[in-house]
Protein backbone atom coordinates (compact mmCIF):
# COMPACT_ATOMS: atom_id res chain seq x y z
CA UNK A 1 0.00 0.00 0.00
CA UNK A 2 1.38 3.15 -1.34
CA UNK A 3 -0.46 5.68 0.50
CA UNK A 4 0.54 7.16 3.72
CA UNK A 5 -1.58 6.82 6.48
CA UNK A 6 -0.74 7.24 10.14
CA UNK A 7 -1.50 4.10 11.99
CA UNK A 8 -2.22 3.55 15.81
CA UNK A 9 -2.37 0.24 17.39
CA UNK A 10 -3.54 0.45 21.42
CA UNK A 11 -2.91 -2.84 23.62
CA UNK A 12 -5.42 -2.83 26.55
CA UNK A 13 -6.07 -5.82 29.24
CA UNK A 14 -9.09 -7.90 28.29
CA UNK A 15 -12.57 -7.01 30.17
CA UNK A 16 -11.23 -4.46 32.42
CA UNK A 17 -9.70 -2.33 30.20
CA UNK A 18 -11.28 -3.07 26.79
CA UNK A 19 -14.47 -0.03 26.93
CA UNK A 20 -11.49 1.93 27.83
CA UNK A 21 -9.23 1.11 24.71
CA UNK A 22 -11.92 1.41 22.75
CA UNK A 23 -12.44 4.64 24.01
CA UNK A 24 -8.89 5.62 23.49
CA UNK A 25 -9.21 4.64 19.86
CA UNK A 26 -12.66 6.06 19.48
CA UNK A 27 -10.47 10.01 21.16
CA UNK A 28 -7.76 9.57 18.48
CA UNK A 29 -10.09 9.49 15.76
CA UNK A 30 -12.72 11.93 17.00
CA UNK A 31 -10.17 14.25 17.81
CA UNK A 32 -8.23 14.15 14.29
CA UNK A 33 -11.72 14.19 12.51
CA UNK A 34 -12.37 17.33 14.43
CA UNK A 35 -8.61 19.10 12.82
CA UNK A 36 -10.21 17.61 9.52
CA UNK A 37 -8.21 14.39 9.00
CA UNK A 38 -9.69 11.01 7.78
CA UNK A 39 -10.36 8.63 10.19
CA UNK A 40 -10.73 4.61 10.67
CA UNK A 41 -11.33 3.18 14.61
CA UNK A 42 -11.97 -0.08 15.21
CA UNK A 43 -11.28 -3.16 17.62
CA UNK A 44 -9.39 -6.39 16.63
CA UNK A 45 -11.76 -8.99 15.75
CA UNK A 46 -9.35 -12.00 16.24
CA UNK A 47 -9.23 -10.62 19.93
CA UNK A 48 -12.66 -11.57 20.56
CA UNK A 49 -14.06 -12.78 22.78
CA UNK A 50 -12.05 -11.57 25.34
CA UNK A 51 -11.38 -12.75 28.58
CA UNK A 52 -9.90 -11.37 31.64
CA UNK A 53 -6.21 -9.62 31.31
CA UNK A 54 -5.70 -10.93 27.65
CA UNK A 55 -3.97 -8.69 25.69
CA UNK A 56 -6.18 -6.81 23.61
CA UNK A 57 -5.86 -4.85 20.30
CA UNK A 58 -7.87 -1.24 19.18
CA UNK A 59 -6.70 0.23 16.11
CA UNK A 60 -7.00 4.24 14.64
CA UNK A 61 -6.10 5.04 10.90
CA UNK A 62 -5.50 8.77 10.46
CA UNK A 63 -4.51 10.38 7.14
CA UNK A 64 -4.92 13.77 5.39
CA UNK A 65 -6.54 12.13 2.51
CA UNK A 66 -9.07 8.98 2.25
CA UNK A 67 -7.82 6.13 3.38
CA UNK A 68 -8.12 3.42 0.88
CA UNK A 69 -7.45 0.38 3.30
CA UNK A 70 -10.94 0.05 3.66
CA UNK A 71 -10.28 -3.90 3.99
CA UNK A 72 -7.43 -4.18 5.58
CA UNK A 73 -8.75 -4.91 9.17
CA UNK A 74 -5.23 -4.85 11.11
CA UNK A 75 -2.51 -2.56 11.53
CA UNK A 76 0.79 -3.91 10.03
CA UNK A 77 3.00 -1.37 10.24
CA UNK A 78 1.68 1.29 13.19
CA UNK A 79 3.59 4.36 13.46
CA UNK A 80 1.82 4.52 17.48
CA UNK A 81 1.59 2.16 19.78
CA UNK A 82 -0.48 2.80 23.32
CA UNK A 83 0.11 0.23 26.38
CA UNK A 84 -2.43 1.19 28.37
CA UNK A 85 -1.25 -1.21 31.10
CA UNK A 86 2.41 -1.68 31.39
CA UNK A 87 2.97 -5.33 32.32
CA UNK A 88 2.03 -6.03 28.36
CA UNK A 89 5.66 -5.22 27.65
CA UNK A 90 6.65 -8.20 28.84
CA UNK A 91 4.34 -9.95 27.55
CA UNK A 92 4.05 -8.79 23.52
CA UNK A 93 6.16 -7.81 21.05
CA UNK A 94 4.44 -4.55 21.04
CA UNK A 95 6.89 -2.92 18.17
CA UNK A 96 5.89 -5.72 15.42
CA UNK A 97 6.03 -3.86 12.59
CA UNK A 98 7.06 -0.62 13.83
CA UNK A 99 8.59 1.38 11.24
CA UNK A 100 11.91 3.21 12.19
CA UNK A 101 10.94 6.61 14.31
CA UNK A 102 7.74 5.49 16.20
CA UNK A 103 6.18 6.18 19.15
CA UNK A 104 5.30 4.55 22.36
CA UNK A 105 3.06 5.58 24.54
CA UNK A 106 2.91 3.43 27.97
CA UNK A 107 0.29 4.23 30.65
CA UNK A 108 2.90 3.14 34.11
CA UNK A 109 4.13 4.73 37.41
CA UNK A 110 7.29 3.73 36.29
CA UNK A 111 10.55 5.98 34.38
CA UNK A 112 10.90 5.35 30.28
CA UNK A 113 14.30 4.19 31.34
CA UNK A 114 12.56 1.25 33.63
CA UNK A 115 10.39 0.70 30.42
CA UNK A 116 12.74 0.37 28.16
CA UNK A 117 14.97 -2.51 29.22
CA UNK A 118 11.89 -4.39 28.75
CA UNK A 119 11.70 -3.75 25.15
CA UNK A 120 14.53 -5.65 23.11
CA UNK A 121 14.11 -3.68 19.89
CA UNK A 122 14.20 -0.10 21.14
CA UNK A 123 16.00 0.97 18.22
CA UNK A 124 12.36 1.22 16.26
CA UNK A 125 11.57 4.00 18.84
CA UNK A 126 12.15 7.71 18.60
CA UNK A 127 10.50 8.67 21.72
CA UNK A 128 8.87 6.92 24.16
CA UNK A 129 5.79 8.89 26.25
CA UNK A 130 5.41 7.63 30.06
CA UNK A 131 1.92 9.24 32.02
CA UNK A 132 0.21 7.72 35.14
CA UNK A 133 -3.47 7.59 33.29
CA UNK A 134 -4.81 4.91 36.44
CA UNK A 135 -3.06 7.68 39.56
CA UNK A 136 -4.93 10.16 36.88
CA UNK A 137 -8.14 8.88 36.20
CA UNK A 138 -8.08 7.33 39.91
CA UNK A 139 -9.95 3.59 38.53
CA UNK A 140 -12.99 6.12 38.84
CA UNK A 141 -14.79 4.23 35.18
CA UNK A 142 -13.51 0.64 35.72
CA UNK A 143 -16.76 -0.83 35.00
CA UNK A 144 -17.92 -4.03 32.57
CA UNK A 145 -20.27 -1.92 30.52
CA UNK A 146 -19.36 -1.44 26.72
CA UNK A 147 -17.87 -4.67 26.41
CA UNK A 148 -18.45 -6.56 22.91
CA UNK A 149 -19.40 -3.91 20.95
CA UNK A 150 -21.54 -1.38 23.15
CA UNK A 151 -20.80 1.97 23.01
CA UNK A 152 -21.70 4.75 25.05
CA UNK A 153 -21.02 8.22 23.09
CA UNK A 154 -21.94 10.54 25.77
CA UNK A 155 -18.92 9.36 28.47
CA UNK A 156 -16.21 8.45 25.79
CA UNK A 157 -12.72 8.93 28.00
CA UNK A 158 -14.03 9.34 31.24
CA UNK A 159 -11.36 7.07 32.79
CA UNK A 160 -7.85 6.21 31.84
CA UNK A 161 -8.53 6.38 28.08
CA UNK A 162 -8.44 10.44 28.50
CA UNK A 163 -4.93 11.09 30.03
CA UNK A 164 -3.21 8.59 28.26
CA UNK A 165 -4.65 10.06 24.40
CA UNK A 166 -3.88 13.97 25.89
CA UNK A 167 -0.26 12.18 26.56
CA UNK A 168 -0.02 10.78 22.99
CA UNK A 169 -1.00 14.44 21.90
CA UNK A 170 2.15 15.21 22.65
CA UNK A 171 4.42 13.31 20.22
CA UNK A 172 1.64 13.05 18.06
CA UNK A 173 1.04 15.45 15.36
CA UNK A 174 -2.31 13.96 13.37
CA UNK A 175 -4.47 15.42 16.72
CA UNK A 176 -4.39 18.11 18.34
CA UNK A 177 -4.96 18.17 22.47
CA UNK A 178 -7.64 21.16 22.12
CA UNK A 179 -9.59 18.74 20.32
CA UNK A 180 -9.03 15.91 22.58
CA UNK A 181 -10.32 17.82 25.37
CA UNK A 182 -13.69 18.59 22.95
CA UNK A 183 -14.01 15.18 22.38
CA UNK A 184 -13.27 13.66 25.60
CA UNK A 185 -15.65 13.60 28.79
CA UNK A 186 -12.60 14.16 31.39
CA UNK A 187 -11.56 17.39 30.07
CA UNK A 188 -9.61 17.65 33.16
CA UNK A 189 -7.95 14.17 32.55
CA UNK A 190 -7.12 15.32 29.48
CA UNK A 191 -4.83 18.25 30.12
CA UNK A 192 -3.45 16.46 33.33
CA UNK A 193 -2.00 13.64 31.07
CA UNK A 194 -0.61 16.01 28.32
CA UNK A 195 1.37 17.98 31.63
CA UNK A 196 2.12 15.78 33.38
CA UNK A 197 3.87 13.38 30.81
CA UNK A 198 7.51 12.30 31.09
CA UNK A 199 8.36 12.49 26.95
CA UNK A 200 11.69 10.41 26.50
CA UNK A 201 13.33 11.74 22.82
CA UNK A 202 15.89 8.29 21.93
CA UNK B 1 -25.49 -61.79 28.27
CA UNK B 2 -25.05 -58.06 27.57
CA UNK B 3 -27.47 -55.51 26.17
CA UNK B 4 -25.84 -54.01 23.87
CA UNK B 5 -24.21 -56.14 20.50
CA UNK B 6 -20.71 -55.29 19.94
CA UNK B 7 -19.59 -56.31 16.60
CA UNK B 8 -16.77 -58.98 16.81
CA UNK B 9 -14.32 -56.47 14.69
CA UNK B 10 -15.49 -53.34 17.18
CA UNK B 11 -14.30 -55.18 20.19
CA UNK B 12 -11.54 -54.02 22.23
CA UNK B 13 -10.15 -55.57 25.64
CA UNK B 14 -11.19 -53.18 28.55
CA UNK B 15 -8.46 -51.46 30.08
CA UNK B 16 -5.24 -50.01 28.97
CA UNK B 17 -2.42 -48.06 29.89
CA UNK B 18 -1.36 -44.96 28.10
CA UNK B 19 1.65 -42.92 28.26
CA UNK B 20 0.84 -39.22 29.68
CA UNK B 21 0.28 -36.44 27.40
CA UNK B 22 2.68 -33.38 27.42
CA UNK B 23 2.43 -31.65 30.60
CA UNK B 24 2.95 -28.09 28.94
CA UNK B 25 1.35 -26.92 25.74
CA UNK B 26 3.66 -24.40 24.13
CA UNK B 27 1.03 -23.39 22.11
CA UNK B 28 -1.40 -22.39 24.32
CA UNK B 29 1.05 -19.99 26.69
CA UNK B 30 -1.06 -17.63 28.78
CA UNK B 31 1.80 -15.76 31.20
CA UNK B 32 1.21 -12.79 29.47
CA UNK B 33 -2.37 -12.62 30.72
CA UNK B 34 -0.30 -11.87 33.94
CA UNK B 35 -0.32 -8.21 35.91
CA UNK B 36 0.98 -9.65 39.57
CA UNK B 37 2.36 -12.62 40.30
CA UNK B 38 2.37 -14.95 43.33
CA UNK B 39 5.43 -14.79 45.45
CA UNK B 40 6.52 -17.84 47.96
CA UNK B 41 7.56 -17.87 51.20
CA UNK B 42 9.44 -20.78 51.59
CA UNK B 43 9.95 -20.28 55.44
CA UNK B 44 6.39 -19.77 55.83
CA UNK B 45 4.70 -22.67 53.48
CA UNK B 46 3.56 -25.69 54.80
CA UNK B 47 3.51 -27.29 51.77
CA UNK B 48 -0.33 -28.43 52.60
CA UNK B 49 -0.72 -28.32 48.57
CA UNK B 50 -4.14 -26.08 48.76
CA UNK B 51 -2.40 -24.08 46.06
CA UNK B 52 -1.97 -27.29 43.96
CA UNK B 53 -5.52 -27.71 44.35
CA UNK B 54 -6.80 -24.90 43.54
CA UNK B 55 -4.87 -23.10 40.80
CA UNK B 56 -6.93 -23.28 38.04
CA UNK B 57 -4.35 -23.93 35.54
CA UNK B 58 -1.65 -26.44 37.53
CA UNK B 59 0.86 -23.25 37.96
CA UNK B 60 2.36 -24.95 41.47
CA UNK B 61 3.41 -28.68 42.15
CA UNK B 62 5.71 -29.97 44.57
CA UNK B 63 9.21 -30.84 43.67
CA UNK B 64 9.51 -33.65 45.93
CA UNK B 65 13.56 -32.97 46.00
CA UNK B 66 13.30 -29.96 47.62
CA UNK B 67 9.82 -30.24 49.27
CA UNK B 68 9.45 -26.95 47.98
CA UNK B 69 6.72 -25.82 45.92
CA UNK B 70 7.70 -24.91 42.31
CA UNK B 71 5.65 -22.06 40.51
CA UNK B 72 4.87 -22.10 36.68
CA UNK B 73 5.51 -18.79 35.41
CA UNK B 74 4.60 -20.05 31.68
CA UNK B 75 0.93 -20.98 32.34
CA UNK B 76 0.08 -18.63 35.83
CA UNK B 77 -2.42 -15.49 34.11
CA UNK B 78 -1.99 -14.27 37.37
CA UNK B 79 -5.85 -14.71 38.97
CA UNK B 80 -3.75 -14.78 42.74
CA UNK B 81 -6.97 -18.03 43.82
CA UNK B 82 -3.55 -19.47 45.62
CA UNK B 83 -3.06 -16.66 47.50
CA UNK B 84 -6.88 -16.22 48.92
CA UNK B 85 -6.38 -19.49 49.51
CA UNK B 86 -2.91 -20.50 51.35
CA UNK B 87 -3.72 -21.18 54.93
CA UNK B 88 -0.04 -20.04 55.76
CA UNK B 89 -0.26 -16.73 54.23
CA UNK B 90 3.24 -17.07 52.68
CA UNK B 91 2.32 -16.03 49.17
CA UNK B 92 1.89 -12.35 48.34
CA UNK B 93 1.10 -10.57 45.00
CA UNK B 94 4.21 -8.40 43.52
CA UNK B 95 4.14 -6.63 40.06
CA UNK B 96 5.32 -8.00 37.21
CA UNK B 97 7.85 -5.29 36.02
CA UNK B 98 9.62 -6.23 39.65
CA UNK B 99 10.88 -9.19 37.96
CA UNK B 100 13.98 -9.32 34.51
CA UNK B 101 12.52 -12.58 34.06
CA UNK B 102 9.35 -14.58 32.99
CA UNK B 103 9.24 -13.18 29.91
CA UNK B 104 6.74 -14.70 27.68
CA UNK B 105 7.27 -11.97 24.35
CA UNK B 106 4.12 -13.73 22.14
CA UNK B 107 3.54 -12.31 18.78
CA UNK B 108 0.02 -12.95 18.71
CA UNK B 109 -2.55 -12.35 21.68
CA UNK B 110 -3.76 -16.03 21.59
Amino acid sequence: MSQEVYEVTIWARGVFQDMEGRHASLLMANAADLGGKFVQAWDDYADLPDRVGVPLRKYVRLSDEEIEMRFVYVNNNPNLVVIMDDTIVKGMNILRGMPKGGSLIVNTRRTPDEILAFIPNKELLANIVCVDASGIAADAAIDFMGSEGGVEVASVGAGISAPLVGAASKVCDMFDVKNVVKVAANKDGVQKGFDSAQVKAL
Amino acid sequence: MSRFIIPKHLEVPLGAVLPAPVKEQPGMITGNWRTERPVIDHEACTTCLNCFIYCPDACWHLDEKTEQMVWNADYCKGCLICINECPANCLEPVNELEFPDGVVRLEKPF
